[in-house]
């Protein structure tokens, strides 16, 4: 194959893939070869805003990435929101409350579309950026160790409150035989914490009577406002579940149950 | 690039057969606009105790482009695993394997074992279907084929409202 072919192909393969198909007034899909890691294509819409023209993902991006991530971040300050920032600003594209916009100058409708691809494709890989699915033995780290340290007719795991007929609100282990039961939790993410945020207080609310532990995989990986709040309702919380963490919370846990 | 395998192809179908209730809070849909999308996560429980999201989202500017999504928490993991996705039309859809594309039309998304391997979303496999045409269609279509109770009876008899402008 000659330089001139694969030239040709090149702009067969990218340009034939783009097609602009009308739909309403002053508004056209266009098509591009460009897609998401699921498949679906960027949504990019030309629109007249004014005399001129615009590029539109029709809030389409922000959408997409809320499959798999909470968008909301990327309005605080940290490294997802200045990944996304910078994003759009390289490419001079606009966030207009949710809706990423590339406006067209003049007539150079190419260049747009191509800054307007690359501002998208940056964007998308933010969600990379999110926790990675990788698989803990955090939980089933913490429950063995919690056998080994407490004997079986102390603890119940999952266990309900009889208050909770719908079994809303699990507790990960119920350590009992004391004046006050110990309900202890693993916090693998931050999702679990507000979840145990909402047992806790829904628990304060019914007036049971306990101390909770919290025992976090890591507790730095946490936002600041939700471990905050979690702080507030948890008793005793071990920071991460470490070899010397462990020393602790089996120093913890015996002195629990010998003051039974 | 993620190879892990997360859930087999028996595993999926069976997440996704699994008996389920519907949220009672899930129709008529009252979603939450934000960064110009509409959008709700509804937490769903079964009686083997394993948990599940059906996740709404429905863009602002387009109501056309919307979808309805069943997530499997997978034990151990720190990732909602999306088993299934009803999305409406929001332009092509490429079939990365199989290499064939769906136009700008609805369509099913499924997670497979095949796509997990190949390291992109585990729902990237689609199938162009006519079943619905709407945001509430996807909804009604996603607890018909995954295992869902039907859906307590609506007392307003509108089982439409709240959805779109």
């Amino acid at each position: 194959m000659n330089m001139g072919s694969i030239k040709d192909d090149f702009k067969k393969t990218v340009c034939g893939q783009i097609e602009l198909n009308p739909q309403g007034d002053d508004r056209f899909l266009v098509a591009t070869p460009f897609r998401f890691s699921d498949g679906d294509h960027f949504v990019i819409a030309l629109k007249k805003e004014g005399d001129g023209w615009v590029l539109t993902d029709e809030a389409n991006s922000l959408m997409h990435l809320s499959y798999c991530m909470d968008v909301d971040v990327l309005e605080d300050e940290g490294n997802r929101k200045e990944i996304f920032d910078n994003s759009l600003s390289l490419f001079a594209v606009e966030n207009r409350g949710g809706e990423l916009v590339k406006p067209v100058v003049g007539d150079r409708f190419g260049d747009a579309l191509f800054n307007f691809v690359q501002a998208l494709m940056k964007v998308s890989d933010v969600s990379f950026l999110t926790r990675e699915r990788v698989r803990s033995t955090f939980m089933e780290d913490l429950f063995a160790f919690l056998r080994k340290n407490i004997p079986p007719d102390r603890i119940q795991f999952n266990w309900k409150s009889d208050r909770d007929a719908s079994g809303k609100y699990p507790v990960d282990a119920r350590i009992n035989h004391m004046r006050r039961p110990l309900f202890l939790y693993g916090v693998p993410h931050e999702d679990k914490m507000k979840d145990v945020t909402i047992s806790l207080l829904t628990f304060e609310k019914w007036q049971l009577k306990f101390q909770s532990v919290a025992v976090f995989e890591d507790l730095q990986a946490m936002q600041k406002k939700p471990l905050a709040r979690f702080l507030d309702v948890n008793d005793k919380p071990f920071s991460s579940f470490d070899d010397e963490n462990k020393d602790r919370l089996s120093d913890y846990l015996r002195e629990a149950l010998e003051e039974a | 690039m993620r190879s892990l395998i997360q859930l087999s192809d028996v595993e999926i179908d069976s997440l996704i057969r699994e008996p389920k209730t519907a949220p009672a809070s899930l129709l008529p849909l009252r979603l939450i606009e934000r960064n110009k999308h509409r959008r709700k996560d509804y937490p769903v429980s079964s009686t083997s105790g394993n948990e599940f999201v059906i996740a709404v989202r429905q863009a602002v500017p387009n109501p056309l482009n919307f979808s309805v999504i069943l997530m499997y928490r997978v034990p151990g993991y720190n990732t909602l695993f999306r088993l299934c996705r009803y999305n409406g039309r929001h332009g092509k859809h490429t079939n990365e394997i199989e290499g064939n594309k769906i136009e700008d039309e609805c369509h099913i998304h499924k997670a497979t074992e095949r796509y997990q391997k190949l390291g992109g979303d585990e729902e990237g496999f689609a199938i162009e279907t006519t079943r619905y045409s709407d945001l509430n269609g996807a909804v009604q279509c996603l607890l018909a084929d995954c295992g869902f109770a039907p859906p307590p009876p609506n007392p307003q008899g509108n089982l439409f409202a709240g959805t779109t402008p």
